[in-house]
């Protein structure tokens, strides 16, 4: 195979060497555990690969034809499984879709605060990690620091850390609680504080800045036609977002950004993220702030519909009248029935845009769900942003990328 | 066909028909808890009431009602158009009925339902009826709404027994009558009767009675909600962990078709519903077809076994073949007695006159013995498909069990082949057989199993697919609900292997050839071109009790 990088000449007079096939993953900590990359090495240039996905299918489609609508959402939580509310919210408006229904306005802003949090741990973890990769680790555990005070939020909130499960058809689990707000207002500063040390750590260190500008381009055409989307996307210029794009849940009332990169390499996906980080609080802040003005005891002062056809009765009259008992039955056992029909619904996840197409027959159980997972197209577009490259950069790069497996692959 | 409106759709009618009747026999369900296409009419749970719109030239007739108007916060007077039962008003020619599309029939439905509920118990996460249960159903789709009484439900006797087969809870129960109605009309026997009025009405035994007689389980199958439960099957299964299975009870000659309800994960049968056929059982099944079921499981053969008893070991199915295959080798051909079953479905008696034929053999017919008859359901002959296994003998002489006695003693018959197995005549007057090679392939023990000296697991007609013919000669097919258990095959199956094993040309191994060749072999009606059961031939309900 002929080498790529004839104009080095070091190399090509020191090491003439034969072209190397090498296995990179599945197995492997820096493939995220799933993805299997074959390498042509010449030297330590890859002259070609192919990224193979499909090592965490678990059939989350099929499974999702099994259950009740409301079923679901637990397989939803582990999709993105670092924003799985963002997951949740997406999954619940496909539904109410189908159904025509749309969640009052406190759950509307409610469901905008619980996922841009989902979405800052997500950016969190993914720059962290990045970083972690390239031997700085004590950015890796200050930003691990904020990302627990966003966690800590959640479980406050929904009772789990992780796979939240939260939110319903026609709106979510429980209104907010008590002291779910006060602490999500005490950690946003801190959190940009942190976001700042962050930056402070990394952005005058040469070596980062070696190792991520430059590299791993990604062309803005190529992104575009390959269907990437999220902050691979903006990184090279694109400002599409479809919270700005095409505004859903209560975005078009609020004050943010979309920021962009210029060159789509490792440094701009990077910086995309941190900045997205920004946004996000400026987002959660406005929508608190319009959560408040609700008047209390209005149509708009509830987080979920109340059609019981829909939504569960509250737990006290399941087990006292017979009216909740039913209803409750009903839900649980046959699930909402969804009248038939087939829409695709579409929101910005954490690594960009998240669709869900589901098809119904009427009755309790889905038809057919279809995920649009953001990870499969950036996945895709890796290729192009590693070939040519050198070996070592593929880790930096693919970090970057932010593939989740169980989105990618579901 | 004359034709009405309901709801914008033209509906055929025949002379008589109620509204409820004709929209049922077009599939539409009006809502209903008192209405039994089978019974005759109550009107006494107003769930169906709709809306008739007055002809040209006519009046409606409207009543005065106070209307809650949320603006006003107060009661402002309002009109609405008296609504009909549907189950009780007769159609006539072009007449326009609003069901589903009238409001005042949404909001008296939701009213109903509020009333019917007020006083239930919160019963179902316990309630056998849960997840078929009519008042579920109808809350989910017409009312929706919580209950406004605030006082303590009235509580009533709960876990009543009406004889030792249902199990009555009075505070389930919605006085819709349709118990007492079975027990006067498909039993002829006025063992129930409604005691008190509104909220303190409950259904009670006639003084001096328990519910007695053999349609006991109808009462329960009639009942729209939980109030009746029978004891076999209370508390033994959830519905929805159930699967149902076109089938035909193994009961009688009778030959009524059934659902038979399997849970998948145990593969067992939990009960039998009748399955509505306008042919046979109309909507009813006795309780001797009803409990078929539970004998399905009991003392079964699962695995094939070679020896006299005494001497018998279990053995593979493959070698219990082939050691029959060698006992029958040097019998001459017309020395060999082939037993049909009228307990096994024509395909297996179908594959069995094969066999004989290929064997020039004998034909002969088990069968159990009588049983006590009835003007209602009940045959005498107790097996499903005596009339399919004498149809696929084409003609040829088939002897009883009495006659295969009498051959082994004369010496004609020297090795038998036998389905099924049961006996019609003295078990002891059997032992003669006892010293031939007599192969039987059998799903239950039975008596010639005691002289058998190979017994081939046959599966039962839960466990396969095949056909009965009844006693008016119509053949009704049923399907398999469950896995075979243990080695069990289907007869037919195991016939045909013997045969090969003999060195026969028997070349069946799928079902459906089989019941092409005997199709094509046997003049008999095909299972599935007999006509499925027409609901239009249901009685018109006759006498109005209300």
């Amino acid at each position: 195979m002929e080498p790529v990088d004839l104009d080095l000449e070091e190399s090509a007079l020191d090491l003439p060497s034969e072209p190397m096939t090498l296995n990179m993953g599945p197995s492997h900590p820096a493939m995220h555990g799933t993805i299997r990359m074959v390498l042509k090495l010449d030297g330590e240039t890859v002259s070609d690969l192919d990224v193979q996905p499909g090592y965490l299918h678990r059939a989350f489609e099929k499974m999702c034809e099994r259950g009740t609508w409301a079923q679901v959402f637990p397989y939803t939580d582990r999709l993105n499984y670092v924003s799985p509310l963002l997951n949740n919210v997406g999954y619940a408006m496909a539904v109410e879709k189908l159904l025509g229904v749309t969640v009052p306005r406190k759950g509307q802003l409610f469901r905008v605060i619980l996922g841009e949090l989902s979405r800052m741990s997500d950016h969190l973890t993914c720059n962290s990690a990045m970083a972690m990769e390239l031997g700085a680790f004590t950015p890796f555990l200050w930003l691990m620091k904020a990302r627990e005070w966003i966690w800590e939020a959640c479980e406050e909130q929904t009772g789990a850390r992780l796979t939240h499960s939260f939110f319903r058809v026609g709106g979510a689990a429980f209104p907010p609680t008590a002291k779910f707000i006060p602490q999500v207002r005490a950690i946003l500063p801190k959190i940009l504080e942190v976001v700042a040390e962050g930056e402070a750590l990394l952005l005058k260190n040469r070596i980062f800045l070696d190792r991520t500008q430059g590299v791993g381009v990604l062309d803005r055409d190529l992104a575009v036609s390959l269907g990437a989307s999220g902050p691979v996307l903006r990184s090279t210029g694109v400002d599409y977002d479809v919270r700005k794009d095409k505004p859903y849940l209560t975005y078009d009332e609020v004050d943010f950004e979309v920021p962009v990169g210029e060159d789509g390499d490792t440094y701009d996906r990077f910086m995309c993220r941190f900045e997205e980080i920004r946004q996000s609080i400026r987002i959660v802040e406005q929508s608190i702030a319009l959560m408040e003005k609700i008047p209390a005891g209005s149509p708009d002062d509830a987080v979920s519909i109340t059609d019981p056809r829909i939504v569960l009765p509250p737990k006290s009259e399941v087990y006292s009248t017979i009216e909740g008992t039913i209803n409750h039955f009903k839900l649980i056992m046959e699930g909402v029935d969804v009248p038939a029909g087939e829409v695709y619904q579409y929101t910005e996840g954490g690594n960009g845009e998240l669709g869900f197409f589901l098809v119904s027959r009427g009755g309790g159980t889905p038809w057919r769900v279809r995920v649009r997972g953001p990870s499969f197209f950036s996945l895709q577009a890796s290729k192009s942003m590693i070939k040519g490259g050198m070996l070592a950069d593929i880790i930096p790069t693919f970090g970057s990328v932010n593939m989740i497996g169980g989105e990618c692959d579901r | 066909m004359p034709t009405f409106k309901l709801d914008e759709r033209d509906i055929p009618f025949e002379k008589g028909d109620t509204i409820i009747m004709a929209a049922w026999r077009q599939g539409i369900e009006i809502p209903h808890y008192c209405w039994h296409p089978g019974l005759s009419i109550a009107a006494n749970c107003r769930m169906c009431l709709v809306e008739i719109v007055p002809g040209p030239n006519q009046r409606a007739m409207m009543l005065d009602i106070l209307k809650w108007d949320a603006a006003k916060n107060d009661y402002v007077v309002d009109r609405k158009p008296k609504l009909q039962p549907a189950c009780q008003m007769q159609v006539a020619e072009g007449m326009v009925v609003k069901s589903d599309s009238s409001p005042f029939v949404r909001d008296a439905r939701a009213h109903v339902q509020e009333f019917l509920l007020a006083n239930h118990p919160v019963d179902c996460p316990i309630c056998d009826q849960a997840g078929e249960c009519k008042l579920q159903d109808y809350w989910m789709s017409e009312s929706g709404r919580s209950k406004r009484m605030r006082d303590e439900p009235v509580h009533k006797p709960k876990a009543v027994p009406f004889g030792d087969k249902i199990v009555y809870d009075a505070e389930r129960c919605i006085a819709c009558t349709r118990c007492i109605r079975t027990c006067d009309e498909l039993a002829g026997d006025h063992m129930l009767d409604l005691r008190e009025r509104g909220n303190k009405a409950e259904v009670v035994l006639a003084p001096g009675r328990a519910l007695e007689g053999d349609y006991q389980l109808m009462v329960e199958h009639v009942c729209p909600v939980g109030a009746l439960t029978s004891s076999h099957f209370r508390f033994k299964a959830r519905v929805w962990t159930l699967k149902e299975t076109p089938s035909v009870c193994t009961g009688c000659a009778t030959g009524c078709t059934t659902w038979v309800d399997v849970d998948p994960r145990e593969q067992r049968a939990y009960r039998l519903r009748p399955r509505d056929n306008a042919a046979v059982n109309k909507f009813w099944m006795c309780d001797d077809g009803m409990m078929t079921y539970a004998g399905q499981h009991e003392r079964r053969v699962t695995r094939a076994a070679v020896g006299r008893e005494g001497g018998r070991t279990r053995s593979a199915l493959d070698v219990a073949i082939t050691r029959a295959a060698e006992a029958l080798k040097g019998v001459k051909g017309d020395h060999v007695a082939v037993v049909l079953s009228a307990q096994h479905s024509t395909e297996d008696n179908f594959v069995a006159v094969e066999l004989a034929k290929a064997l020039n053999g004998r034909l002969y017919l088990s069968a159990k013995p009588a049983w006590r008859d009835d003007k209602i359901l009940r045959n005498a002959d107790q097996n499903p498909n005596r009339s399919g296994a004498v149809a696929v003998a084409s003609g040829a002489s088939v002897g009883t069990l009495k006659d295969l006695i009498a051959a082994v003693n004369a010496s004609t018959v020297n090795a038998v082949i036998a389905l099924g197995g049961h006996v019609d005549t003295d078990p002891n007057t059997l032992s003669g057989l006892g010293q031939l090679p007599l192969v039987l392939l059998a799903s239950h023990e039975t008596d010639l199993g005691a002289q058998a000296s190979v017994i081939l697991p046959a599966a039962t007609s839960y466990e396969c697919e095949g056909s009965f013919v009844n006693a008016k000669g119509l053949p009704q097919g049923f399907k398999r609900a469950l896995r075979p258990q243990g080695d069990a095959a289907p007869g037919w199956e195991l016939l045909s292997r013997l045969g090969r094993a003999m060195g026969l040309d028997l070349t069946y191994t799928r079902f459906k050839d089989v019941r092409a060749a005997l199709h094509a072999r046997v003049a008999l009606a095909h299972p599935d071109h007999t006509p499925a059961p027409a609901l239009s031939e249901a009685p018109a309900a006759a006498t109005t009790t209300a």
